[in-house]
């Protein structure tokens, strides 16, 4: 593994050492996001002394987002079907609105706005609790007293994570669903078949199982990368503000490939 | 280095248990929901019959899109297949309870748009017909709106220029419209319809000259057809007397019904005498064929006379010869 504190010489291969330390960035990420899946997936994780640890990170993780991350998803939800709305008619393509809504706002706009929400109000604060742990040796503490660092602290705000990304983006799939319906029908439930029918359409096998293995890899992404621990970080305070645009960066490109692949699987 | 400060220790959630728990409860029910609504939209609580439709071309058929009766989407293609032929057979699938619509007589149609997908769309003409049997398999009729578009720009350029043709200052339309024209104002005028058929005002004063006398005529035609009336009620009466006469109980044709019977029983006696004159003639012929024996043994006997005749006239010659009477036939030459 590359020392990546060691600062950077100048002299023959500058470049070398950045695409190493990059790599080594990259490898921390992926063993640190194997060993989370591991203990994610084993029942011992969700022993019942473990249980009071978990519900607290997965209250912490949606409750206190979820009135405002409602508001958000409807506000840009309205704005977004307003548009479609309007556009279509102008054009008189009113009858693929309804289509077009249910593609972009539902299966890419809004699970890529639940990532990004739940990134910048859970996640990221959470590493940055994380760091400060590691950086003052506490969890070094708890190893050395007989707890399991990542079992105790940094699984709880994985599973949080994961999960706050899944319910906020099933809430608001579901908002938008519904705002789309009474946008373009009214207060009527004469619309509902045929809306059924349109969503139906919408939503094949193949564009089903894309969607949930986006919102899937959208949930591990955001709740595991900023967790990840980062080689550059020094514990300085300046150094972690820019660590944690860098984490954002980060979060928000890996999210964005996700995308980029579900569209090609999608359209192509 | 300037210490780092203690991360703050969450608040005491009150009921944190309880309150995580709802929130797995809820995430629980949104997932249940978001599968049972969509395995409702797609379609799999419905019971279907398939319905196999046969098209030359495939293009612009996707799986999931709909088949509309009237516009309301009554089915949806659930696959699509090539045929052993090389057709393309695309499968709907439709819901039972909307089956219904759909006779044995149905049409279906493919349309393409110039915007938007391809349309199926079911036609039921006699809604009496017997229902469309499961399975059942159609030829789809083809309506492609691009491809039509090129033969309709040269069509309606076609009928432009002939639009133009008509309508140009020579045309011929022009001219019969301003005879049209002249024929209206004279429709009007005093001699009306009769003026514009005949042209001249001395032809229309013999057509109504030629109308007076034919009034008188039919009135002349009237005292005829009644006399002619009279003439038939008499004639009735005469066909009831020879009726009468013909038909009655003294009338001809029973009494010429008893004639033939007579003449039954003459013919009768006739073929009698006509068996004994057949009789008659049988022996008539033995006769003849013995007088054609008699008449060969005549034959003979005529040899027999002759032979005598020819002894007699020797004898006579000789008799001559000797007879001192005779004379000299000889010629002397001096």
């Amino acid at each position: 593994m590359v020392d990546a504190r060691q600062p950077m010489q100048g002299g023959s291969g500058p470049w070398l050492r950045a695409v190493l330390q990059w790599m080594a960035s990259w490898w921390g990420v992926l063993d640190f996001g194997s060993q989370m899946l591991v203990l994610a997936l084993s029942p011992s994780s969700y022993r019942r002394s473990q249980r009071k640890v978990m519900y607290r990170q997965l209250y912490a993780a949606t409750a206190p987002q979820l009135a405002a991350f409602v508001v958000i998803a409807a506000v840009v939800s309205l704005v977004i079907i307003r548009i479609v709305v309007a556009t279509a008619a102008s054009y008189g393509l009113s009858r693929y609105a309804l289509d077009v809504l249910v593609r972009t706002l539902v299966l890419e706009l809004l699970p890529l706005l639940v990532a990004l929400f739940v990134a910048l109000r859970y996640t990221l604060p959470g590493a940055q609790e994380v760091a400060l742990l590691r950086s003052q040796g506490r969890l070094r503490e708890l190893w050395r007293a007989g707890g399991d660092p990542a079992r105790d602290e940094l699984l709880p705000r994985v599973v949080a994570g994961v999960f706050a990304v899944a319910l906020l983006a099933a809430l608001g799939c579901l908002l938008a669903l519904v705002l789309t319906y009474l946008t373009v029908y009214g207060f009527t439930a004469w619309a509902f078949a045929s809306y059924t029918r349109t969503v139906g359409q919408v939503f094949n096998p193949a564009v089903t199982l894309i969607f949930a293995f986006k919102a899937l890899f959208f949930s591990l992404i955001v709740a595991i990368v900023p967790m990840a621990p980062d080689p550059l970080h020094s514990g300085d305070a300046t150094r972690r503000r820019r660590d944690n645009i860098g984490l954002l960066g980060r979060v928000f490109a890996l999210t964005l490939l996700v995308e980029v692949f579900s569209l090609i699987g999608n359209y192509y | 280095m300037a210490t780092e400060p203690e991360p703050d220790p969450a608040p005491p959630v009150a009921h944190l248990e309880l309150k995580a728990r709802l929130l797995l409860l809820l995430m629980v029910l949104l997932m249940a929901a978001a599968v049972a609504y969509l395995m409702y939209a797609r379609g799999a609580f419905e019971r279907t019959q398939e319905l196999v439709l046969v098209a030359d071309d495939s293009e612009g058929i996707v799986v999931g899109m709909d088949m509309t009766f009237s516009g309301f989407p009554i089915g949806r293609v659930g696959r699509i297949e090539l045929s052993p032929e090389g057709n393309a057979r695309i499968i709907v699938n439709i819901p039972r309870r909307d089956a219904r619509w759909l006779r044995a007589s149905s049409v279906f149609t493919m349309e393409n748009g110039l915007v938007g997908s391809t349309k199926i769309r079911a036609f039921s003409g006699v809604m009496t017909d017997p229902p469309l049997p499961d399975g059942a398999e159609r030829k789809v009729l083809r309506g492609d709106a691009a491809a039509e578009i090129p033969r309709m720009v040269a069509s309606v350029r076609e009928l432009v220029s002939n639009l133009s043709t008509l309508t140009g200052s020579e045309a011929p339309l022009n001219a019969t419209l301003h005879n049209l024209q002249t024929a209206a104002e004279r429709l009007n005028g005093p001699r009306g319809a009769l003026g514009v058929l005949l042209g001249n005002e001395t032809d229309a004063k013999k057509i109504t000259l030629a109308l007076e006398r034919t009034n008188a005529l039919l009135a002349r035609l009237d005292g005829l057809v009644l006399k002619a009336d009279g003439i038939a009620t008499r004639t009735d009466g005469l066909v009831a007397h020879a009726d009468a006469q013909v038909f009655g109980a003294s009338g001809v044709v029973p009494e010429t019904r008893a004639t033939v019977v007579q003449l039954n029983g003459l013919l009768a006696d006739a073929r009698n005498s006509l068996k004994k004159v057949d009789a008659v003639l049988v022996e008539a012929q033995a006769i003849g064929a013995n007088t054609r024996e008699a008449t060969a043994d005549l034959g003979s006997l005529r040899g027999e006379v002759d032979a005598s005749l020819r002894k007699v006239e020797q004898l006579v010659n000789e008799i001559n010869r000797k007879w001192p009477f005779k004379r000299d036939t000889e010629i002397r030459l001096p």
